[in-house]
């Protein structure tokens, strides 16, 4: 199997570690990914929200770039998922979209075709890969109670993701398991994560998470799990900001789901993978994980 | 008196007596004044004169008021006198008095079919009172029309059925059971087939009903025993309708019944076979609360008042396998040997009563059901405060068998939602406040809130009961309930709602919540035809007037299987249903259609696309190829006929050759300048009538070929009327959606629309020449304003003719209706001859255009 | 109260919203309408229904486009692109938040939202990741001028410019 990879800015400017651990596993079940010359999805709440045209138009571009190489398109973001399979959605059910946006990419000597399709690492280890395949690479497992959060984008609209089942997911929980875990039922577990309203009220935003969070630790989970690298950094950075804004306490570690199943499926060198994250991981099966207490922050 | 049979339509033709039997065409035409309606603008005796020389006339009278008493024996004489075999009456619209003067024909010995009217009331003098010699002009050619039509008019046998005197009701909840016992009790005998091991419905289940509150298995109880005891009730349980075959009043019906494994004559309900049967299932009366055994009684007072063996889960009747309940009846009772069985029996009369099941509370996940434990439907919530239920009537919480001191109950689930249902369940509403004050009755610390959208308390003495509630201290917060979510220690649950009076969230816990379900269709896997909602309930013949009726006749409908409803709507349904039923039953005759569709074996070419266009099932296949219309479903609306590729479908008196020979004299003059309008009998006709009555004034340049109904129109009827170059063509059939009066008939017109659009353009016809428009019967206004808007095409077109070239290669217009031939054979013969010829025409036509493709 | 009612876009989405029987369920799974009371969707979709205008108090930017309310919406009313659609218009009028500017400026200028500083390239070379290939800053351009970003970014720019002063 063979994709054109998509990283997406925030994986590959800030969560550089995530990227890794999604190019270190796929290669173990036979996947290569391709890099090509992608702009930024786009962001499906910032740019689309000032021109919808505009929006369509750069995923339709993107989604070209992928066809020319005859390629389908892995997301590891569920931004990124989301708005490039709503802008493939929109292209592909409204004949003038895309004759529109095919009239742009005419200038930049591409096509779209709606030939390409997209999916996101979730989708590849759980729909394509599967959970037995993945139990079964297991080396190392890693026994820790997890609360799992698919994130808004991988979830809804289901009728066009058709990731996992937007009220009840279960996907990422049996993920978790596969790899040793306990995932634990909370409350709120499709609530969103409060990335969404950062850029516009970030105090608003904060407020979510608390009410998210408040939620998950209810449970008295180890750590959280994420497919996301914006759902990542709000649960990783929001709750230091949480925690100073409304005197909360939360210490929890978060995971983009790819490194725990590298960990797990004891690949060399994951230590570089966690030396980076800025919740202290203080669980005993992490111990021989070299542990690098670093507060520098990845900006 | 010999009846044909309905099921062999091919014999039909042969069959049908011509009751006028003379050798040539002697048509009578009656123009009528209508004292000064008609003889104010139209010049009746020019009118008269001109008919004298039309084919085939041989008698004119005029008369002053043709439906007056002297004027309907005027017309009695003159076919006594003169022989007549063919009838026109130019007066009023044949809406107003075809049934007056063809009476009158059968007074006199001819066949009430071989008369027709001419529409010039209506059509011509009440609408072009200003231009006389325009609506004389128009009367003329009505009336040439008319006598073109009546050179092939047949003569119909006006026949009828005799009725089985019994009717199967299907279904035994509430509704079925009041069908049964109303048929009982008029004399008729009654088959009640029900699918479970008791009767009862959903109403055996329920704890109180509203509005009184009262126990509901108490009112319910003796109607059930009524039900086993009527001599002319045969209850036929565990059991389900598999094949029907035949029509109203001869339905052949075939029940198979599941093996009870109890002779329910033997068996005294002891219950000491529950002792010793060692396997446990999940309840289905108490809704999976609670486990019963394999073998089991729904209730204790079931009717039949015996156990039953659930084969799936019994382990074996045998003393091998276990048997212990064989080994433990005294009254030996179980029969291991017992096998599903089918019975058959005759009917006259059908009554659905299948009911509706509770809506699914698994399809809204949102809501939690199913996950978290103190999440319960309404059902549910009727087990546990049952006294006969799991808990004898004491309210626990499932997770921790605690009692509840907050219960929420959310409205409106699995209604409303256009993912399950859309619709209002109809007694949601109802069922909320009644729980409320059940569990006030009994636990009155208990807090109770209801959320509601629109509380909808619209029955009789519904308003009481919110009234009560009020005061007995139930909250009500309007707002639907967004999520359910479950606290993981307490298993309490907090409830978002927005108060969406005050704008307000409100995330609230609660110890329990009910969900009041709405209801869900199940009807439409019945063996017989009758059309459903997309929600799965049948559809009734009108909602307004027919409501009980469906389009099959003498199938009826009623109770939760037409619609949601409560227990008391479904009685009177049920009662209704009865009434329409014993209606058939009691004549003990039943008329037929005169004017089915019969298949001309000879040319149908076995497509079979006139049993998709049936909407009453009526035409099938016999198993060799050959299909064939079973008269007694046939409704004679002719759709079947308009899509026939081969033509062969001849609808009686609306054949494509009298069609035709109405389209042809309506254009052998200035064809350019005339409005062909084919116009259904039951909306867009009497929405024409309607402009006449209302004397709205329109050009005189419209045809009005009238037939049943709009799925009749061909595509090649507008073909032909454009190739004799008419100026422009409409046709105009019920609204959209539900207003046909054969279902689908303009569902099918309207797809033909886009054939006849492309034909058009590849003949350089241009597109505003052709109008498909809906007009309802109350729709005068607008038929007015399409007639002025059609004639300035006609005007526009008038003007560009000269540009064009010869428009059509112009087919040679009769000018003389055949002669009616001597004999039936010879008509059957003509008449074949004249379609082949008309159809070798279309046939080229076809070629050439599929050439084009 | 402004008529808006020429307005062929608010038209438009006012017919997406006709279905809608304000029962609520969206505002009871709003994330935002939780912490914030301010914003509600119901009463977003209400304005546009019954007032045939953007909502006054410009509650659109307070969305966080979880797509909650349109995956619940018992009508299968497309809230989010509602919301999106008032974004549309109020953007035009340069009423976009600041920070939703700086990421279409973003975008303009280096085809990315999050910014590649020194940092990142190290960081991604430390952990051995591939040179990521950039896209021709000709096509951004491209599709900035030919679908109207340009007009709405200087709308904005202007407003944010006033805003300053």
């Amino acid at each position: 199997m063979k994709y054109a990879f998509f990283p997406g800015c925030t994986m590959a400017n800030r969560l550089q570690f995530a990227e890794k651990s999604v190019r270190m596993i796929v290669p173990e079940f036979g996947v290569e990914l391709v890099d090509l010359a992608f702009t930024c999805c786009p962001e499906p709440n910032a740019v689309r929200s000032l021109s919808e045209d505009t929006w369509v138009t750069f995923a339709a571009r993107n989604i070209a770039l992928a066809e020319a190489e005859n390629l389908d398109i892995l997301t590891a973001c569920a931004g990124c998922h989301e708005s490039l399979t709503l802008a493939k959605h929109e292209l592909d059910t409204k004949p003038e979209r895309k004759e529109k946006a095919n009239e742009i990419l005419k200038g930049m000597g591409l096509e779209y075709k709606g030939t390409s399709s997209i999916i996101h690492v979730h989708q590849l280890l759980f729909d394509e890969i599967g959970v037995e395949t993945i139990s079964a690479k297991v080396v190392r497992p890693l026994p820790i109670k997890v609360v799992t959060h698919s994130g808004c984008h991988l979830l809804r609209p289901q009728k066009i993701l058709q990731v996992d089942d937007a009220e009840v997911p279960v996907k990422l929980d049996m993920l978790c398991e596969a790899l040793g875990m306990d995932p634990l039922e909370y409350m709120d577990k499709v609530m969103c994560c409060g990335a969404g309203v950062r850029k516009t009220d970030s105090d608003t935003s904060y407020a979510v998470l608390k009410e998210k969070m408040t939620s998950m630790v209810m449970v008295e989970p180890d750590a959280i799990v994420v497919f996301c690298p914006t759902c990542f950094i709000t649960f990783e950075s929001g709750q230091r900001i949480t925690n100073r804004l409304f005197k909360t306490e939360f210490k929890l570690p978060v995971f983009y789901y790819t490194e725990l199943l590298a960990i797990a499926m004891g690949l060399p060198d994951t230590d570089a993978l966690l030396a980076d994250h800025r919740v202290k991981i203080e669980l005993p099966e992490f111990s021989d994980t070299k542990k690098e207490d670093s507060e520098s922050i990845p900006t | 008196m010999t009846t044909r049979d309905p099921k062999d339509s091919s014999s039909e033709s042969t069959k049908v007596e011509v009751v006028s039997t003379a050798p040539e065409l002697r048509i009578g035409v009656f123009p009528c004044k209508c004292g000064k309606n008609i003889g104010a603008v139209v010049d009746i005796d020019s009118l008269a004169e001109y008919a004298k020389t039309l084919p085939g006339v041989v008698f004119v009278q005029v008369n002053r008021y043709t439906c007056a008493d002297p004027g309907q024996r005027e017309i009695e004489d003159a076919i006594k006198e003169h022989r007549l075999n063919r009838v026109i009456v130019a007066s009023c619209s044949p809406t107003m008095h075809e049934d007056t003067f063809r009476k009158a024909v059968k007074a006199a010995g001819l066949n009430p079919y071989l008369c027709i009217m001419a529409n010039i009331r209506e059509h011509v003098s009440w609408v072009h009172r200003d231009d006389p010699d325009a609506a004389t002009d128009k009367a003329k050619n009505l009336v040439a029309m008319a006598v073109a039509r009546a050179a092939t008019l047949e003569a119909q046998k006006e026949q009828d059925v005799p009725v089985t005197q019994a009717a199967l009701v299907v279904g035994a909840g509430v509704a079925g059971m009041q069908a049964a016992l109303d048929l009982a009790d008029a004399g008729f005998k009654v088959y009640l087939v029900e699918r479970e091991a008791t009767i009862g419905g959903i109403m055996a289940l329920l704890d109180k009903v509203f509005p009184q509150n009262d126990c509901s298995i108490c009112i319910l109880g003796p109607k059930m025993v009524d039900v086993a005891k009527h001599p002319n009730i045969n209850l036929i349980t565990m059991a389900e309708v598999e094949t029907i075959a035949g029509y109203v009043g001869n339905f052949d019906v075939r029940v198979k019944q599941r093996a009870r494994y109890v002779d329910f004559e033997k068996c005294t309900s002891c219950g000491d076979c529950v002792e010793v049967c060692p396997v446990d299932v999940p309840s289905r009366t108490d809704q999976s609360l609670t486990w019963q055994k394999a073998i089991q009684i729904p209730f204790p007072q079931a009717v039949p008042s015996s156990y039953f063996i659930d084969p799936k889960s019994c382990l074996g009747m045998d003393l091998i396998r276990c048997g212990k309940c064989i080994d433990r009846c005294e009254q030996e009772a179980i029969v291991s040997s017992d096998t599903d069985h089918y019975i058959d029996f005759e009917v006259g009369v059908i009554i659905l009563a299948t009911g509706f099941k509770p809506a699914s509370p698994e399809k809204i996940p949102r809501l939690g059901w199913g996950r978290y434990p103190n999440v319960i439907t309404s059902l549910e919530f009727e087990r546990l405060i049952n006294a006969a239920g799991p808990t004898e009537g004491n309210l626990v919480r499932p997770s921790d068998l605690t009692k509840p001191t907050s219960v929420a109950i959310a409205q409106c689930v699995g209604s409303r939602n256009i993912d399950t249902r859309s619709g209002c369940s109809n007694f949601c509403c109802a069922e909320s406040v009644k729980c409320a004050l059940l569990i006030k009755e009994h636990y009155p610390d208990t807090e109770v809130t209801i959320y509601y959208q629109d509380l909808r308390m619209h029955g009789k003495y519904f308003e009481d009961q919110y009234l009560k509630a009020r005061e007995e201290g139930v909250k009500f917060i309007r707002g639907r309930v967004g999520e359910i979510q479950q606290y993981p220690k307490t298993k309490n649950l907090r409830v978002s709602v927005e108060d969406t009076t005050h704008n307000k969230l409100q995330l609230l816990e609660y110890d329990m919540v009910i969900l009041s379900m709405g209801a869900e269709g199940q009807s439409g896997n019945f063996p017989l035809p009758i059309s459903c909602t997309a929600d799965s309930f049948y559809i009734e013949s009108h909602p307004k007037l027919r409501p009980v009726d469906t389009s099959s006749a003498g199938v009826f409908i009623c109770g939760g299987a037409e619609s949601p409803k409560d227990i008391r709507d479904s009685v009177i349904q049920a009662s209704a249903a009865a009434g329409r039923a014993s209606i058939i039953l009691q004549k003990g005759r039943y008329p037929i259609e005169a004017l089915s569709a019969r298949i001309m074996q000879d040319k149908c070419n076995r497509c079979g696309t006139c049993v998709k266009r049936c909407p009453y099932g009526a035409i099938s296949e016999d198993g060799t190829g050959k299909f064939t219309v079973m008269g007694a479903l046939c409704q004679a609306c002719g759709t079947c006929a308009g899509d026939c590729p081969p033509d062969a479908i001849y609808m009686p008196n609306f054949t494509s050759e009298q069609i035709e020979a109405q389209i042809e004299i309506a254009l052998a003059e200035r064809p350019e300048e005339k409005i062909v309008a084919f116009a259904c009998a039951f909306c867009s006709y009497r929405g024409s009538d309607l402009a006449g009555i209302s004397r709205m004034q329109y050009p005189a340049n419209a045809r009005v070929v009238r037939s049943m109904c709009s799925g009749r129109y061909s595509t090649k009827f507008a073909q032909k009327a454009f190739e004799l170059g008419a100026g422009a063509v409409l046709y105009s059939g019920c609204h959209l959606q539900t207003d046909c009066h054969f279902q689908t008939g303009n569902h099918w017109m309207v797809k033909r629309e886009p054939r006849i659009r492309s034909w058009m353009k590849r003949n350089n016809i241009d597109d505003e020449r052709f109008r498909v428009e809906w007009v309802s019967a109350g729709e005068g206004k607008k038929w007015q304003t399409i007639m002025s808007e059609m004639s300035e095409v006609t005007e526009r077109h008038k003007k560009s003719q000269p540009k064009l070239k010869k428009p059509i290669a112009k087919p040679k217009v009769k000018s003389k209706p055949k002669a009616k031939p001597k004999s039936k054979t010879a008509t059957k013969l003509k008449k074949t001859k004249s379609k082949s010829n008309s159809t070798k025409k279309n046939a080229t036509t076809k070629k050439k255009t599929t050439g084009r493709k | 109260m402004v008529d808006n009612s020429h307005n062929q876009e608010l038209e438009d989405l006012r017919e997406a919203a006709r279905p809608c029987f304000q029962c609520g369920i969206c505002a009871s799974s709003c994330p935002v309408f939780r912490v914030a009371p301010e914003m509600n969707p119901r009463m977003s979709v209400d304005s546009i229904i019954t007032d045939g205008q953007v909502p006054a108090e410009g509650n659109e930017w307070l969305c966080a486009y979880c797509l909650m309310c349109e995956e619940r919406c018992p009508m299968g009313v497309s809230l989010t692109e509602i919301l999106m659609g008032i974004r549309n218009i109020s953007s035009k009028e340069g009423k976009a938040p600041p920070d939703f500017v700086e990421s279409a400026e973003a975008l303009l200028a280096r085809g990315c939202l999050s910014p590649t500083s020194n940092r990142s390239v190290k960081k991604r070379v430390d952990l051995g990741l591939p040179d990521l290939p950039q896209p021709d800053p000709e096509h951004v351009k491209l599709i900035f001028e030919v679908t109207g970003a340009y007009e709405v970014l200087e709308a904005n720019r202007v407003a944010v410019k006033e805003e300053a002063e």
